[in-house]
């Protein structure tokens, strides 16, 4: 049985993995898993998009979203595995400057 | 496409064991991984665990019938649905009725026919879910799509020289698409935006942007008029958790001369009398993601015969590749004799039958045979 949305609380960071369409429908969840994550105190979430070949602008909106939320409580979030359709809206939108993608959710905190 | 490939959920739902067995294989060749559901009350829970992405579903069922499973999928889940059916007379029926599922096939199918209809379903954009029929959502969404539809100019913008149409087709759901225009002095201005979200929520922003956009008409420079409409707007969505894409422009219709901000956006096209088409490059993030975020402005000279094109994201989100949205959209501005045909145009690239999203387009022409 699979979900959308899962995660796995790693030593320095939270990784969710986003699976299937983030969409109008899919974003909502997306922003209840991450709020979880966050509340739990895991302020540091990579969102791992390596199974997500479409986003349109509410699963954009999520992402901020969960960016915000992160930011608030003192951590960050980052992406990790963009495929091709993800990163054409996030270079159209500009916002490849603002959400970081890494290759893999590993490397996503390996800086820091 | 890039490897590795997702893993993609399928659900049969068939009363009779064997055509079940048979769909089970012919979506196991499609690389699904399928779950069975003798029935449509199973059917529906089993959708929702796996979270699938197509359904195939027999029309008649031992308990709640294929139009009552479509219903109730589509108040959760926008798997693609297709409908099997022993009659061939029902195709006709089902296609006029609403039912929310995506493809109909007749029993007995042909294995090689389904899985090329399978196909087909992926390849084309995602059809709206339909909201949830709770009759005060209804309701709201009604008086959004009021505010919503409220905010498109009313006056048409009459330049000499120029040829000036919009477009909008809204989605049942509501999204935040405008645009808003009038003359000034000089010649015009132009805002077209896309508020995040759907419903009411998206239609208040987008009646926001457009009030405060429209507050800085008289501020001379476009830079200063965005900076300062930017940092109202930024406040007012960092209290709703939202944000937008923005384009304004200001054409001077004298010269030609286009000064224009993109926060976002990315969707605006030059397209020139002779040449390529350029896509205008974003100048940074939408508003309301950063805060004390500015945004250069630019500027394009629209020769006689140009055209500035801008469309809303509903356009791309039907194009596989930005390569493919960018020849679209200029074999449309290019199809047309008037601005209005090439609005037409424009949205037809994102069919309405399948569009999810709000689909907006404004073209900006210069005649080609402009004298003063």
């Amino acid at each position: 049985m699979q979900m959308q949305f899962s995660y796995e609380v790693k030593d320095s960071y939270a990784e969710v993995k986003s699976v299937g369409r983030l969409n109008m429908v899919a974003a909502p969840k997306l922003r209840e898993v991450v709020n979880e994550v966050v509340a739990s105190g895991s302020s540091r979430v990579v969102v791992n998009l390596a199974e997500t070949d479409f986003m349109d602008s509410s699963g954009l909106g999520a992402l901020i979203g969960c960016l915000k939320a992160a930011r608030q409580a003192g951590g960050d979030l980052r992406i990790a595995g963009v495929q091709p359709q993800v990163k054409m809206v996030l270079e159209l939108t500009n916002m490849d400057r603002v959400l970081t993608a890494y290759p893999s959710a590993e490397e996503a905190f390996g800086d820091d | 496409m890039v490897s590795p490939t997702p893993v993609r959920h399928a659900v049969v739902v068939e009363d009779d064991a064997d055509i079940r067995g048979l769909l089970v294989l012919v979506l196991e060749q499609l690389d699904f991984v399928v779950t069975e559901a003798p029935d449509g009350l199973s059917g529906v829970e089993a959708v929702r665990t796996t979270n699938a992405e197509l359904v195939t579903l027999d029309v008649n069922l031992p308990d709640i019938d294929g139009m009552e499973v479509c219903r109730r999928l589509r108040e959760f889940s926008d798997a693609y649905i297709l409908m099997l059916t022993a009659r061939a007379d029902e195709i006709d029926r089902l296609n006029g009725l609403d039912t929310g599922a995506d493809d109909y096939i007749n029993k007995p199918f042909s294995p090689k026919e389904l899985q090329a209809r399978i196909r087909a379903l992926f390849r084309r954009a995602r059809t709206p879910a339909a909201p949830a029929e709770d009759p005060h959502q209804s309701d709201e969404l009604e008086r959004a799509a009021v505010v919503q539809h409220s905010l498109l100019p009313r006056e048409t913008v009459r330049l000499e020289g120029y040829d000036v149409a919009g477009a909008f087709r809204p989605t049942r759901s509501v999204g935040g698409d405008f645009y808003d225009w009038y003359q000034t002095r000089d010649g015009m201005h132009l805002t077209f935006a896309d508020a995040m979200g759907k419903g009411m929520g998206a239609a208040l922003i987008a009646a926001t942007v457009r009030a405060v956009m429209r507050s800085v008409a008289d501020t001379p420079a476009i830079f200063d008029a965005f900076s300062s409409a930017s940092t109202t707007i930024a406040s007012d969505l960092d209290q709703s958790g939202s944000f937008a894409t923005m384009f304004h422009a200001r054409l001077d219709s004298a010269s030609g001369k286009l000064s224009y901000i993109d926060a976002g956006h990315g969707l605006a096209l030059h397209i020139p009398a002779e040449g390529a088409a350029q896509r205008l490059v974003s100048a940074g993030p939408p508003v309301g993601i950063l805060d004390g975020q500015h945004w250069p402005a630019s500027e394009l000279d629209l020769e006689p015969g140009d055209s500035l094109v801008i469309v809303s994201d509903g356009v791309l989100d039907a194009h596989d590749s930005l390569e493919d949205f960018m020849v679209n959209v200029e074999k449309a501005a290019r199809s047309g004799d008037t601005s209005e045909d090439v609005c037409a145009a424009l949205l037809e690239l994102a069919p309405a039958a399948t569009a999810e999203d709000d689909v907006t387009a404004v073209v900006v022409r210069r005649k080609p045979d402009a004298t003063h």
